[in-house]
Order: structure tokens, then C-alpha cells, then sequence
């Protein structure tokens, strides 16, 4: 038996201690190793098992008219789904004590809440899956009561939805976004830049059962919502506008109608209203060819309005006056047309009219000759002043610049020519027509028609959006208030202008009654475009209205429209509180 | 062992090496001290008072936690009340619930307007009584799928004049919060308001 000999303690000591020492240095190594060297890749990886990730959907910006009041918003709606795996009946607290509620009961509670059947919503329980839509997008109102069931199987799941609180107000001028967001129309379209956020992401850390951890929201990316965009229109003019013109295109059977008014000072666009109008909360209930604005897209050959005009040039180069005389035969030919003959809209001999007069009765072969006296290169150059195949500026996409044929189309046609004097030949939306009076209205200076104010951020501060386009010195002020005192003369005296006739007010005006060309054909139909332009008070002139029914087939000319202009003129004097008139129209003969 | 040494013959006597000689060692390094002792309680106590105030920071954090989850789910719960009321306001405030519950009321647009200027109390205009269909279009024709509350229009109200006499409306649409104003309040300056007018224009109540 041998006995150890004890040797050193201190020599062992030191040796344990330098084992120690090792293996701390080997663990504290490692620690390094984990703690700092690989510990992005570890805490990534660690972090990666029980984060998840979701999209913040940012809030889509306000449309609101010119007074502030909102006309498109965007608010949550709620898709209601289910995890059928675990669709099982459930109790619930019914006067403190417990009930158990069978999945064909919570079905059938479920059903009257969104409008489905039973067996209906009962299909979309049953299964193995986890995941099963029950309704989607409903109101928060829905949401809240099928919450309130506390049934333990369903989910919410809440997504941004525009609603527009007005309706068909302004429909055409909104336009609408597809069910995933997407502007497709309107404004909503064509200011996508302001009106949209953008996405934010946010990241929260789950527990081991799936269960998100409370304090784990990690905001990686905040959402930023939208901007609003302010338009210039009056929603309550706007719809007013189109009560009375959805009434009246009815009366008049026709294909459709508009009405415009503009602020002549600012050329801000107050009213655009289209019948039939449409409801941008449901789109698919309207035809495609309903869903934008004709006001600004859809010309058409304007006929009689303007005949405006080619009396303001011929004034304004100082050919005529506005008591200039004219024979206004019933029918003329126009000179090396091989015959091509134009006539008056009703039969009368030889009358012995002046400029004044021409527009009261609204004689083409008055108007051709007034016309006449300008060298057609002249009227030519004055159309394009007046807006005539130019895009108008509004900001509404897809606007139409409406059709001014070359120059070298008009050297090579005489009757292109001559027709234009009274309307035919060339085309022009509705927007073009009310500018075109617009500007004789603002001492012959034609603004850029304004429809959005701008995009307004949410500390109030205003952006413009639409690219400015110089103000155009159209005609003269002379010649501007000349042309003025002539279409009071329409509604002085006018048989057809003087039921566009305010009390109170000096209104100035011209009819239109535009002959329609059948594609099918190729000549004019039997239908046509009747309209009522015009402006009020004219001792200084405020507004301008601009009426048209498409196709009117109870009346076939503008007195279909001269109500409507009316009704429309005297709710914007009334609105804006403008002052009765204190003056008397200017003397001028219309015959003589 | 010892069974064997008395049942064995002795045999030769091993010769055993020489044990060490015993040597006293100076613990007083390795024995444990007061001051040792004073370390060992510090620490340990440290370790149990660290991981007390842990668990109850923990504690502290999952009670604001909760709150905090709690707050958030209010917070939601409070926006959807806002957003139901604010879309029960939209239908309220919209063209097409006003211009109904006017009807209802029967209020008519009269299609001629007539205008009083103040200046010289020219009237401008025939007055004639709204009664004629001219100025009204019968019924909305405007759509609105968003408009989901309308205005519920009441039974006639009785109105109670200043001299104490009564006179009934039409109805009130209670929706809309219209109040009947009773002519006998105590307070009258807040029932009063002047006509204000703007620039040029016509003078406009401050109800406009």
C-alpha cells in the first residue's frame, strides 16, 4: 500500500487554479464568440423564428370641394374570416351565466349581419382549413355587432376602403379606385401623387403558441398618409345642378346632359354636372361611357353658341359694329361650294337685321355673313384665342381639346369655312363653350378653367398640381363689353333666350341648337345638342352657365335648356348673394 | 485483515518505507476569515437582491404591458366608434338626406326668387308662393349607396310663442338634433344674432 505523499498544496492549487483559469478563458471565449462575434448573425436568426412582419397601409388623402366639406375619404372596413378547423360550438356569458351557443346559431347571427343565408355562411365553416373568408369589407357598424358575438373562431382582419359620403355628388369629377386600391378614374386618378401614402411595415415578436408578445411591436417603417387635394367645386351647387339636370334630360328624353358654371374672375370651375350622374361607392352600377365627366372630355359641334364669337372677332377687328346691318335672307349659298346652301332653323323672308339682331334670332346666314367680313385667317387665329382645339388645363385627365381642323383644311375648304361661323365644322367640349364666354365676360381675358385648388398637406399648406397657363387677351374691353350688350339682347328680346330670363338680374346669353352627324350616314340626323350659355349680372359679370342636353328628342331646341340654365343661374346669384342689378341694358338696335 | 494476521504465521517482516515526517502547514491563507465571510454574504444577498428587484421590474413591466395592450385595444375600439358615428354624420350632413328630409318637412325650392335691396327696399323680382312644381325636383336623383342613416322626421311639435300662444311644425328630424326653440328663454342675448353683411353682397344671417 502506498501513501501519497502530499507533495505541495500550493503547487496543486496552482495548478487547479490554472485549470480553472483555462477553462474560464476556453467558456469565456466562447462567450465572446457568441456575445460580439456571431451574435448579429444568432439574434437575426433567433429573431427571424419568432418575428413576424406586416404592412401598415397608409391612409389615403381627403378629396373635399372648395368650401372644405369632404367628398372622398378613406376609412377601415373589416373581411370577416374564420379558422374552420377549429369552428366548434362555444358558451357565452348570457345574464352571468353561461350559454352554449351551437355553430348553427352563431351562423345564423352571423348571417343577418352580412346579409348572407345560413346555409350559406355555415358552407364557409365547414373543413379542415384555417383559414375561410365569411364576408369581406363590411362597415365598422357590421364589424362591431359580429364582434360583439364573441364567437372564438372568427377573425377581423381590417382594410382601408374609400368612401365617398355624397355619392353620385360629383361622381364623375372623383372618379373611384379598384376593390385592391388602385385609382383607376377622376381625380382619384390623375392626383394618385398627392392623394396617396405611403406604406409603412411594422415587425412584432410571437410567442411559442403563435400569440402575438404585447410589448414586442417593433415600428420599422411608420406609415405616411396621403395628402388631400382641394377642388374648386361647390358641392352643394353641384348637386343642385344635377338634380335639376338629371330631371330635366329625363323630361327631354335625351342622351345625356351637362351643366357647367365658372367663376368669371378666377375661371374656377364651381358646378360640372353630368347626367346621367353615378355613384363612385358602386361603379359597376353604372355603364362604362357614364363613369368619367363629358363636361370635360366629350366634344361636339357646338352649333348656334358660337356664333358669339365670330361676332366678337368681326367687332374686335373693327369690321362690325354691334349695330352693323345685314340682310338675313332665309337660306344662302355659300359661294364656290358647288351649291352647298345653308338655311335658317325656321322659314322667313329677307330680315333686316343688325349684329344685335343676327344673335337674337340666331340667323346662320347672318352669322356667315358677319363672319365674312374677317379674312378666314383671321377668324381662324381668333377661334384659337378663344380656346378652340386647345387642351383647356383643368387637371382632369383625359380632357378634350376638341377639334379646330389645320389651316391648310380650312384653305382648302370653303364650307368648312362658312359652316364654322355658326358652329359647325368645329367642336368643343362643354368646358371650351363656358370659357369661350368666360373670357367676353372677364373683359375679353380667357383664364385657365381651375378645377383643383391644389394638394394641401396636413399642416394646411397648399401645393399647386396643375402646370399654369398665361391668362389670354382674347378680344379688347371694348369689344368684350360690345359682345356683352349684344347677347343681353338674346335675352331681352330673344323669343327662344328671353325664358333664360332672372329677375333682378341683366342676363346675357345665346342659345345652341346643333345639328348631330349620324355615323351611320355621314350627314346630320334629326336629333340635336341644344344648349344655353350664359353669364349674369352683365353690368359685371360674376358667373357664366353652360347648359347642354345631347340628343333632346321632346324639344328640339334650346328651349329644352333655357329652364334648366335658369334654374341653375338663379341658385348660384343666390348662393353667392349677388346683388340685384342696378342698371339698364345698353340701347342698341336689332333690326332695322 | 485482522482474522488473517492471527490465523497466519508471521512471515518475514516487510520493510516499510519510512514514513514522512508530519510537517505542520500554514492554513491561515485558505481558513476561512471574518472578512471572507462579510464577501460571500455580500454577494449572495447582491445575487437574491438583484434578482428580487428583477422580478419585480418584470412584474411592473408586464402590468404596464398589459395596460398598454389594454390601451391599444381601447384605442381601436375608440376609433371605430368614431369612424361609425362619422359616417352616421356623413349620411346626416348629406345632399341627398337634407334635401329629403326638407321634403318631409315640406320645404320647396321656389324656382323665383325675389330679392330685397336694402339700400332703397327695391324688391327685385315677383314674389310668388313656392306651391308650383316649377322649382322642384320631386325626389332625389342623385344616388348615394353611402348614405346608411337618415333623418328621422317627428310628429307635429308643438311651439310655444312669447306672447303664449302655440303653433305647430311639421315635424323635427330628431337625427339632425333639431332643438324647437322656446321664445321664452331666460337668456336672451343668446338667441340673438345680428345680420352681418359682406362685402357688396347681400346681408347673410350667420346661420348661412
Amino acid at each position: 500500500m502506498a501513501y501519497l505523499t502530499p507533495g505541495d498544496p500550493r503547487s496543486r492549487l496552482r495548478k487547479i487554479q490554472i485549470l480553472v483559469v483555462a477553462i474560464a478563458v476556453l467558456f469565456g471565449a466562447r462567450l465572446i464568440d457568441l456575445q460580439i462575434v456571431e451574435a448579429d448573425a444568432i439574434n437575426a436568426k433567433s429573431y427571424a423564428n419568432r418575428a413576424v412582419s406586416r404592412v401598415l397601409p397608409s391612409i389615403r388623402g381627403d378629396i373635399t370641394d372648395g368650401t372644405g366639406a369632404v367628398l372622398a375619404h378613406t376609412v377601415f372596413k373589416y373581411d370577416i374570416n374564420a379558422a374552420p378547423d377549429i369552428v366548434a360550438p362555444f358558451n357565452r356569458k348570457v345574464n352571468g351565466q353561461d350559454v352554449q351557443i351551437s355553430v348553427q346559431q352563431a351562423a345564423t347571427e352571423i348571417s343577418t349581419l352580412v346579409g348572407q343565408t345560413q346555409p350559406e355562411v355555415l358552407a364557409k365553416l365547414v373543413g379542415t382549413g384555417k383559414y375561410s373568408q365569411v364576408a369581406k369589407a363590411v362597415d365598422a357598424e357590421v364589424y362591431r355587432q359580429i364582434k360583439n358575438l364573441d364567437i372564438p373562431w372568427l377573425f377581423f382582419d381590417p382594410r382601408p376602403a374609400r368612401v365617398y359620403p355624397n355619392g353620385a355628388v360629383a361622381g364623375g369629377i372623383l372618379g373611384f379606385l379598384d376593390p385592391d386600391g388602385k385609382p383607376l378614374e377622376g381625380i382619384e386618378l390623375a392626383q394618385n401623387a398627392c392623394l396617396a401614402g405611403k406604406d409603412g411595415e411594422e415587425t412584432y415578436e410571437k410567442g411559442v403558441d403563435g400569440i402575438r408578445i404585447p410589448s414586442s411591436a417593433v415600428t420599422s417603417k411608420a406609415a405616411v398618409p396621403g395628402k388631400s387635394i382641394k377642388l374648386t367645386i361647390n358641392a352643394d351647387l353641384q348637386y343642385f345642378a344635377q338634380q335639376v339636370l338629371t330631371a330635366n334630360v329625363a323630361k327631354l328624353q335625351a342622351d345625356w346632359g351637362t351643366a357647367v358654371v365658372i367663376e368669371v374672375k378666377t375661371g374656377k370651375i364651381l358646378v360640372a354636372a353630368d347626367a346621367p350622374s353615378y355613384d363612385p361607392n358602386q361603379p359597376g352600377k353604372s355603364s362604362v361611357d357614364n363613369r368619367g365627366s363629358r363636361v370635360f372630355r366629350t366634344s361636339f359641334e357646338p352649333g348656334s353658341t358660337m356664333k358669339m364669337v365670330t361676332a366678337a372677332t368681326a367687332i374686335d377687328t373693327g369690321k362690325v359694329t354691334p349695330e352693323t346691318h345685314f340682310i338675313a335672307p332665309f337660306g344662302l349659298t355659300i359661294p364656290n361650294s358647288n351649291g352647298y346652301r345653308v338655311t335658317d332653323s325656321h322659314v322667313h323672308g329677307n330680315d333686316r337685321l343688325t349684329v344685335a339682331g343676327v344673335l337674337r334670332d340666331s340667323s346662320n346666314t347672318g352669322a356667315m355673313q358677319i363672319g365674312n367680313r374677317v379674312p378666314w385667317q383671321t377668324r381662324y387665329t381668333y377661334m384659337q384665342r378663344f380656346g378652340v382645339g386647345s387642351m383647356p388645363g383643368s387637371g382632369f385627365p383625359g380632357e378634350s381639346a376638341g377639334l379646330l381642323n389645320t389651316q391648310s383644311t380650312w384653305a382648302n375648304d370653303v364650307v368648312k369655312r362658312y359652316v364654322s361661323t355658326f358652329g359647325q365644322g368645329v367642336s368643343v367640349t362643354p368646358l371650351q363653350s363656358a370659357m369661350m364666354y368666360q373670357a367676353v365676360a372677364n373683359k375679353g381675358i380667357r383664364l385657365q378653367p381651375q378645377l383643383i385648388e391644389g394638394c394641401v398637406d396636413a399642416s394646411g399648406n397648399m401645393t399647386k398640381v396643375t402646370k399654369d397657363k398665361a391668362p389670354v387677351r382674347v378680344v379688347s374691353e371694348a369689344t368684350a363689353k360690345s359682345t356683352l350688350d349684344i347677347l343681353e339682347k338674346v335675352v331681352e328680346q330673344g323669343g327662344i333666350g328671353k325664358h333664360a330670363a332672372v329677375p333682378g338680374y341683366r342676363v346675357g346669353g345665346k342659345t345652341g341648337t346643333a345639328q348631330i352627324i349620324d355615323p351611320n350616314t355621314g350627314r346630320y340626323g334629326n336629333l340635336h345638342a341644344i344648349s344655353f350659355i350664359g353669364l349674369a349680372p352683365v353690368d359685371d359679370p360674376q358667373y357664366v352657365v353652360a347648359v347642354t342636353a345631347y340628343k333632346s328628342r321632346t324639344v328640339s331646341n334650346s328651349l329644352g335648356a333655357t329652364p334648366i340654365f335658369k334654374a341653375i343661374m338663379s341658385q348660384v346669384l343666390r348662393t353667392y348673394r349677388v346683388p340685384p342689378s342696378t342698371t339698364k341694358s345698353a340701347n342698341i338696335k336689332t333690326q332695322w | 485483515m485482522s482474522t488473517a494476521r492471527l490465523t497466519q504465521a508471521p512471515t518475514a517482516v516487510r520493510q516499510l518505507p519510512a514514513r514522512a515526517s508530519l510537517r505542520s502547514i500554514n492554513l491561515s491563507g485558505l481558513t476561512n476569515s471574518s472578512s471572507s465571510r462579510v464577501i460571500v454574504a455580500t454577494i449572495t444577498l447582491g445575487a437574491v437582491a438583484i434578482a428580487i428587484l428583477q422580478l419585480l421590474l418584470h412584474i411592473a413591466t408586464s402590468s404596464s404591458v398589459y395596460e398598454l395592450s389594454h390601451l391599444q385595444t381601447e384605442k381601436r375600439e375608440l376609433s371605430t366608434t368614431t369612424q361609425i358615428l362619422g359616417q352616421q354624420v356623413d349620411s346626416l350632413a348629406s345632399q341627398q338626406n337634407l334635401a329629403n328630409a326638407a321634403e318631409k318637412l315640406g320645404m320647396i325650392s321656389n324656382a323665383n326668387p325675389v330679392f330685397l335691396r336694402l339700400a332703397d327696399e327695391k324688391v327685385f323680382g315677383k314674389p310668388k308662393a313656392a306651391l308650383t312644381a316649377d322649382g322642384r325636383v320631386s325626389r332625389n336623383l342623385v344616388p348615394n349607396s353611402a348614405m346608411t342613416s337618415s333623418s328621422i322626421i317627428a310628429a307635429p311639435t308643438a311651439i310655444q310663442a312669447a306672447d303664449g300662444s302655440t303653433s305647430t311644425i311639421a315635424g323635427a328630424p330628431q337625427a339632425a338634433a333639431f332643438i324647437p326653440v322656446n321664445a321664452n328663454v331666460a337668456n336672451p342675448s343668446t338667441a340673438v344674432h345680428s345680420v352681418v353683411s359682406t362685402s357688396g353682397g347681400i346681408p347673410a344671417s350667420p346661420t348661412h
